[in-house]
C-alpha cells in the first residue's frame, strides 16, 4: 500500500522547480520594470523630484522711505514687535494661549481668529497671534519663553508715519490689498499676508518705486511644506523700494498745522497750500484737522472710525486738495485781470458804491451796508468793494472772467501724482446749461464777480492762481514729486503791466492802513512785504429781513454757518518766492484766520529759504522812485508812503 | 518491533551529537546571508528616518541579532518535535486570531493586533509559519493518493480558509492574499493533479469579482481601483504610488548616494521606513543597488530551495518550500506594490522594512527550515502508514 516516497518527493522537487521558473520570471519581470523606472525613465523621475523638492519662497522687500525736499523722513518702516505661535510646538493651545494672554490681552474675537488660523494651517507654519506690541509686553514674553511652549516673539517690519498725521492727506497710508488689486496686479507679494500696499496719496501714487521688487528664496520642502534647508542665491534677493522725496518742506508744514490752532486750543479746520512761484514746487500741502495715518495700517477700531466720521471737521477729508469752496473776493483778481485786458474798464475811473447793486427787482448787497463812496479798481480791490465787480463785471460779461480764471489756473486737476483733486468749479453758461440745464443770467455774473455763486475752488488751485499772478511771465504749475518729470510752464500771456497793477493793488490790501489785510510790517521781516487779498465765503444766504435787522455776526452763529475764511497771497512782493492759499473753514472773515495763517506760513517759508535771516541793511532796501507804469494802467500811485516799510517799486 | 527499533535507531541519530556539533552541523550560509539583508534593512532605516539611530534603525539591528538568536534555538529542536508541534502551534494561532476577533486593538479601522500586557502581537502574522507548519504535515500524514482526492483538498480548504475568513475579517486583505497564495502552493507542491489546480484556477477567475463586489472594504476596494487607474485618486492612494516611482526613478543607475535621497528627505513618500522602505533603497543607491539587493533575496530563495532537495521527508520539504514560498511572496508582492505593478496592500519587504512581528516570524520560519536542514536524516512517522 506503501507509495514509494521517492516518487512523492520527486513530484515535490519537480514542481518546487516548476515555481522556481516561475519565481525566475518574476523577479524578472520586477527587475524590467527596475530599469525601465530607473534607467529608461529616470531622467523624467528626476525633474518630477526636483519639482517636488523646491518650492520658491517670497521675500519681501523693504519698502521705500518718504522723504520732504531736504531729507526729513516722513514714512518710514519701524520695527514691529508681533508674537507667534506655531501650534505643532504646544499641547495645549488653550493653554499657552492662557498664558499669553497674562502678559498681552487677546479679545474673544482675536482667539477666534488665532484658533481658525491654527486649524487652518499645517501645525509647523506660525501663526500670528498679536502685532504692534508695546516694548514692555513684548521684553516680557521674551523673559517667559521657556515656559510659553511654540511662543516666538518676532520683530516684523511695519510701516509708520512719524509726524502725527500732519502729512497724512498728501503720503496717504498703506493697508493689505484688496482682491481687486490682487487681480489686477499680477504681483504675488500682494497675496502675502503681511505685505502692504499704497492705498491712497504718494503711497498710491508712488507704489511702483516705493514696492521694490520681491526675492525668492529657493527652499527645499517636504511633502507638508515644511522647509527641509534653505538655498541662498544672491540673484534673487528682494529689492528694496528706493526712496521718494517730495518737494514739501516738513518743518514748514509743521509749522502751518500749528498756525491752525486758534487761541482757544481748538483746531480750526481748512487747508493751506504753498508753492514755490517760480518752480511751482508745493512747499506745504496741509488739510486741517488731520488723522493718524498709523491707524490705518494697524487696522482701525470701529472707535477710531467712529470718531473720525463724526468729526464735524472731517480729519480724513483731504480739504487742500478736495474741498470746493467759493473763492469770495479773492476772486476779484480774475474780474480785474479780464477788465484790463478787454479794455472796457478804465482802472482809474471810479465808481460810486452805496452798498448795493439793483439788478432788475434783485438787490446785491457790498459787504460795506453803507457803501465804500466811490472807487477806483485799486480802492475797490483794497477795500474789497463788491458793488465795484459787479459793475464791471455785468459790463464785462461772463465769457471774459471765466476765460481768465482758466488761464490763471482755476476749475482744473493738476498733476502732481496724488489722486483725490477736486477740479473747482469756473462757471459760465455753458457750463450752467450742461450742468443745471438752465440758462445764465445777469445775476449769476452778479454773484460770479465776487466768487461766490457756483464758484468753487480748492486750497491748491488759489495758491496756483496766486503764484501765476506773482510770476507774471509762466503758467506755473505745481508739482509734489521730486524727480517727477515736468513739462515746461507755458507762458501765462497775460499783460504784464495788468498783472504789475493787481500785484500793486494786492500789496495795497496788506500794507495801506484800510487795506482789509492791512498790517503793518505784517511779515516781520525787515525791508519784505507780502502782496494778497482775503475772502469771505458766504455758506449761507442772507434773507432780506435779517438784512434789514442787521447781518448776524459770525460769533453769534453756529460754526457750520460761519463764513469761511479764506485768503491768497505772496511774498516778497518785490521778488516773489512763495504763494500760498489757505482756507479756513467757518473761520469768519478772511482778514481774520486765513490771513493771519497766511501771513505766519510765508513769513516761515521765507525765513526757511533764508530771508530775513540776516539783517537787511537800509540800502539794501528798495528805495527806487516808482517808474510811470501804474500810470499807464491808470495812474493810481499807489505808494503813498504810509506802510509800515519803505516804498516798493512796481513789479516790472 | 523491528520497525519501531529501526525507527529509534534513525530517528534520533544526533540524539548524543552535542550542541557543538549540532552548531557546526548548521548551514551557517542562510544565516549569513540574513544578516546581510538585515544589515541593509539597518541602513535603510536609518537613512529614512534622516540619520537618527533612535528612530527605528537601532531597534531594528537589536531585532535581528535576538531574532537571529530565536532562529538558531529554533534550529537547534529537533525537527520531530516541530513536527509534533504544527498542529498545536496552528491552533494556538487560530485560537489567536479568534482573540483578535473579540479583544483585538483597532488601529486605523482594522482590528489586527493582540495587547498581551508586555507585548503587542500580530497573530495573522503567526498564522504565516503556523499554516504553513500545519499544511507540511497534513501533507505529510496524507497518504500521497489522497492528496487529490475530494477529502484531501477539503482537508487543506478547511486548514487554509479559516485563518483566511478571519484575517480577512480583520480586515487585512494583503496578509489574507498571502495566506491563500502560500496555501495554494503547497497545494500544489504536495502533488495535487494539475486538473484539479485548473479546475480551481477557474473557479477562482469566477470568484475573484464577486469577493471584490461584497467581500471587501470600501478603501480596499479603493486601492484597487486605484491601482488600475491611478487618476481615480491622484492624492490619497495614488500618490503614494506615484511618489513612490518618483523616488525609484529619480535615483538612476546610480542613485543619489546614501542619505542624499531628496525624496527621502523630503518625506514625500510615506510609510518609507515599513513598507515602502525599497525607495530609499532605489532612490539612494539606484538601480544597481536595488538590482543587487534583488540579487541577495534571490540567493536566500534559492539556498532555501536548495536545501529543500536535501531533505527526504514531505513534512521537511513542504515546510521549507512553504516557509520560502511565504518570504518570495512579501518580497514579489511588496517589491510590486512599490513599482506601481501591484496594488497598494500592506506587505512588508521581509527583513528590511521597519517592524518587529514580521521580522520576529521570519526568522522563525528560517529557524524552522535550519531545523530541517540539520535534522534532515531524522525519519518522521507517516500515521498514514
Amino acid at each position: 500500500m506503501k507509495i514509494p516516497e521517492v516518487s512523492e518527493t520527486e513530484t515535490i522537487n519537480r514542481r518546487a522547480l516548476f515555481l522556481g521558473a516561475g519565481a525566475a520570471g518574476v523577479f524578472s519581470i520586477l527587475a524590467t520594470r527596475l530599469f525601465y523606472l530607473q534607467v529608461t525613465k529616470a531622467e523624467d523621475y528626476r525633474v518630477l523630484s526636483e519639482d517636488n523638492r523646491f518650492n520658491y519662497n517670497l521675500l519681501v522687500p523693504a519698502r521705500g522711505d518718504i522723504r520732504d525736499r531736504f531729507g526729513e523722513r516722513l514714512a518710514i518702516n519701524r520695527q514691529d514687535y508681533r508674537v507667534e505661535l506655531i501650534p505643532e510646538r504646544t499641547k495645549d493651545i488653550d493653554a499657552t494661549l492662557d498664558k499669553v494672554e497674562k502678559i498681552v490681552p487677546l479679545s474673544a474675537a482675536e482667539r477666534k481668529r488665532i484658533l481658525k488660523d491654527v486649524k487652518e494651517n499645517s501645525s509647523f507654519v506660525p501663526v500670528l497671534i498679536k502685532e504692534n506690541l508695546g516694548w514692555p509686553a513684548f521684553s516680557k514674553l521674551n523673559i517667559r519663553i521657556h515656559n510659553l511652549e511654540g511662543i516666538i516673539p518676532t520683530v516684523g517690519s511695519v510701516r509708520s508715519y512719524p509726524n502725527a498725521g500732519i502729512f497724512s492727506h498728501t503720503l496717504g497710508y498703506v493697508g493689505r490689498a484688496s482682491s481687486a488689486e490682487v487681480e489686477e496686479d499680477r504681483d504675488p507679494l500682494l497675496r502675502q499676508p503681511t505685505f502692504r500696499t499704497g492705498k491712497t496719496g504718494v503711497e498710491a501714487a508712488m507704489e511702483k518705486d516705493l514696492r521694490g521688487s520681491s526675492g525668492r528664496l529657493k527652499v527645499e520642502v517636504n511633502a507638508r511644506g515644511r522647509i527641509v534647508r534653505e538655498w541662498p542665491d544672491p540673484q534673487t534677493q528682494a529689492k528694496a523700494g528706493s526712496d521718494v522725496f517730495i518737494t514739501l518742506d516738513a518743518q514748514l508744514q509743521r509749522f502751518a498745522a500749528e498756525q491752525f490752532i486758534d487761541a482757544d486750543g481748538e483746531t480750526d479746520s481748512g487747508g493751506v497750500a504753498v508753492i514755490d512761484v517760480i518752480t511751482g514746487e508745493v512747499r506745504t500741502l496741509l488739510s486741517m484737522p488731520t488723522f493718524d495715518g498709523n491707524l490705518f495700517v494697524s487696522g482701525l477700531t470701529q472707535n477710531d472710525m467712529n470718531s473720525m466720521n463724526n468729526d464735524p471737521k472731517r480729519p480724513q477729508f483731504n480739504k487742500v486738495l478736495g474741498g470746493g469752496y467759493p473763492p469770495a473776493s479773492t476772486y476779484k483778481m480774475v474780474v480785474m485781470l479780464a477788465a484790463l485786458e478787454s479794455g472796457l474798464i478804465d482802472p482809474a475811473n471810479p465808481i460810486f458804491c452805496v452798498g448795493k447793486v439793483r439788478l432788475g427787482n434783485r438787490n446785491f448787497h457790498c459787504w460795506s451796508r453803507r457803501g465804500h463812496g466811490p472807487m477806483t479798481m485799486r480802492q475797490a480791490l483794497k477795500n474789497s468793494c463788491d458793488s465795484y465787480f459787479y459793475e464791471i463785471a455785468h459790463v464785462l460779461g461772463i465769457e471774459k472772467i471765466a476765460n481768465m480764471a482758466r488761464r490763471l489756473g482755476l476749475g482744473q486737476t493738476y498733476d502732481i501724482g496724488v489722486a483725490g483733486q477736486r477740479r473747482g468749479i469756473v462757471p459760465d453758461p455753458e457750463w450752467k446749461q450742461g450742468r443745471l440745464g438752465t440758462a445764465w443770467r445777469d445775476g449769476d455774473t452778479f454773484n460770479t464777480a465776487i466768487g461766490q455763486g457756483f464758484t468753487l475752488a480748492t486750497p491748491l488751485q488759489l495758491s496756483v492762481m496766486c503764484a501765476r499772478l506773482a510770476n507774471m511771465e509762466k503758467a506755473v504749475v505745481p508739482s509734489l514729486l521730486i524727480g517727477q518729470e515736468l513739462p515746461a510752464f507755458s507762458n501765462l500771456d497775460v499783460n504784464r503791466e495788468h498783472l504789475a497793477f493787481v500785484n500793486e493793488a494786492m500789496w495795497s490790501v496788506c500794507n495801506e492802513p484800510g487795506g482789509t489785510a492791512y498790517k503793518p510790517n505784517g511779515l516781520e521781516i525787515p525791508g519784505h512785504q507780502m502782496a494778497g487779498k482775503t475772502g469771505t465765503g458766504q455758506v449761507r444766504g442772507i434773507s432780506t429781513s435779517e438784512r434789514d435787522s442787521g447781518v448776524r455776526k459770525n460769533s453769534k452763529l453756529p460754526w457750520k454757518l460761519r463764513d469761511h475764511s479764506i485768503f491768497v497771497g505772496f511774498a516778497p512782493y518785490d521778488a516773489p518766492r512763495f504763494a500760498v492759499g489757505t482756507i479756513v473753514e467757518h473761520g469768519g472773515s478772511g482778514a481774520k484766520r486765513a490771513a493771519q495763517i497766511s501771513r505766519a506760513v510765508l513769513a516761515e517759508a521765507l525765513r526757511r529759504d533764508g530771508l530775513g535771516t540776516t539783517p537787511v541793511s537800509d540800502s539794501d532796501a528798495v528805495n527806487e522812485t516808482p517808474t510811470g507804469a501804474n500810470n499807464t494802467i491808470g495812474g493810481v500811485s499807489g505808494r503813498n508812503g504810509t506802510s509800515s516799510s519803505s516804498n516798493l517799486p512796481p513789479r516790472l | 518491533m523491528t520497525r519501531a527499533s529501526t525507527y529509534r535507531r534513525q530517528s534520533y541519530p544526533e540524539a548524543g551529537a552535542g550542541l557543538r556539533e549540532k552548531l557546526y552541523g548548521l548551514n551557517w550560509l542562510l544565516p549569513a546571508l540574513i544578516a546581510v539583508v538585515g544589515a541593509i534593512g539597518v541602513m535603510m532605516i536609518f537613512a529614512a528616518t534622516d540619520g537618527v539611530w533612535s528612530h527605528g534603525a537601532a531597534q531594528h539591528a537589536i531585532r535581528i541579532v535576538v531574532a537571529m538568536g530565536v532562529m538558531v534555538l529554533v534550529a537547534l529542536v529537533n525537527i520531530r518535535v516541530w513536527y509534533t508541534l504544527s498542529y498545536p502551534v496552528y491552533l494556538i494561532a487560530l485560537a489567536l486570531l479568534f482573540g483578535v476577533e473579540f479583544f483585538g486593538i483597532n488601529v486605523n479601522g482594522s482590528q489586527r493586533w493582540l495587547d498581551l500586557g508586555p507585548v503587542r502581537l500580530q497573530p495573522s502574522e503567526i498564522m504565516k509559519p503556523a499554516i504553513v507548519l500545519a499544511l507540511a504535515r497534513y501533507y505529510h500524514d496524507l497518504a500521497s493518493w489522497r492528496v487529490s482526492s475530494a477529502l484531501g483538498l477539503f482537508g487543506a480548504l478547511i486548514l487554509i480558509s479559516i485563518p483566511m475568513a478571519l484575517i480577512l475579517n480583520q480586515p487585512d486583505l494583503g496578509t489574507t492574499l498571502l495566506l491563500a497564495a502560500t496555501g495554494v502552493i503547497i497545494v500544489f507542491l504536495a502533488g495535487v493533479n494539475w486538473r484539479v489546480m485548473w479546475m480551481s484556477m477557474l473557479g477562482l477567475m469566477v470568484a475573484i469579482p464577486l469577493f471584490f463586489k461584497f467581500g471587501l472594504k470600501e478603501y480596499q476596494r479603493a486601492r484597487i481601483l486605484t491601482f488600475f487607474d491611478p487618476s481615480r485618486d491622484p492624492s490619497g492612494a495614488s500618490y503614494h504610488i506615484t511618489q513612490s516611482k518618483i523616488a525609484l526613478g529619480s535615483g538612476g543607475l546610480n542613485g543619489k548616494g546614501f542619505m542624499k535621497g531628496t525624496q527621502r528627505q523630503g518625506e514625500y513618500v510615506p510609510e518609507n521606513r515599513t513598507d515602502f522602505i525599497f525607495t530609499v533603497i532605489g532612490e539612494e543607491f539606484g538601480f544597481i543597488g536595488s538590482l543587487m539587493t534583488i540579487g541577495i533575496y534571490i540567493c536566500v530563495i534559492s539556498l532555501c530551495v536548495w536545501i529543500s532537495w536535501k531533505c527526504k521527508a514531505v513534512f521537511s520539504k513542504l515546510l521549507i518550500l512553504g516557509i520560502t514560498t511565504t518570504f518570495t511572496l512579501y518580497i514579489f508582492i511588496n517589491l510590486g506594490m512599490v513599482m506601481g505593478l501591484a496594488p497598494v496592500v500592506g506587505v512588508p519587504l521581509p527583513l528590511i522594512s521597519y517592524g518587529g512581528t514580521v521580522v520576529l516570524v521570519v526568522m522563525f520560519g528560517f529557524g524552522l527550515i535550519l531545523s530541517a536542514h540539520l535534522h534532515r536524516n531524522v525519519e518522521l512517522p507517516r500515521s498514514s502508514d
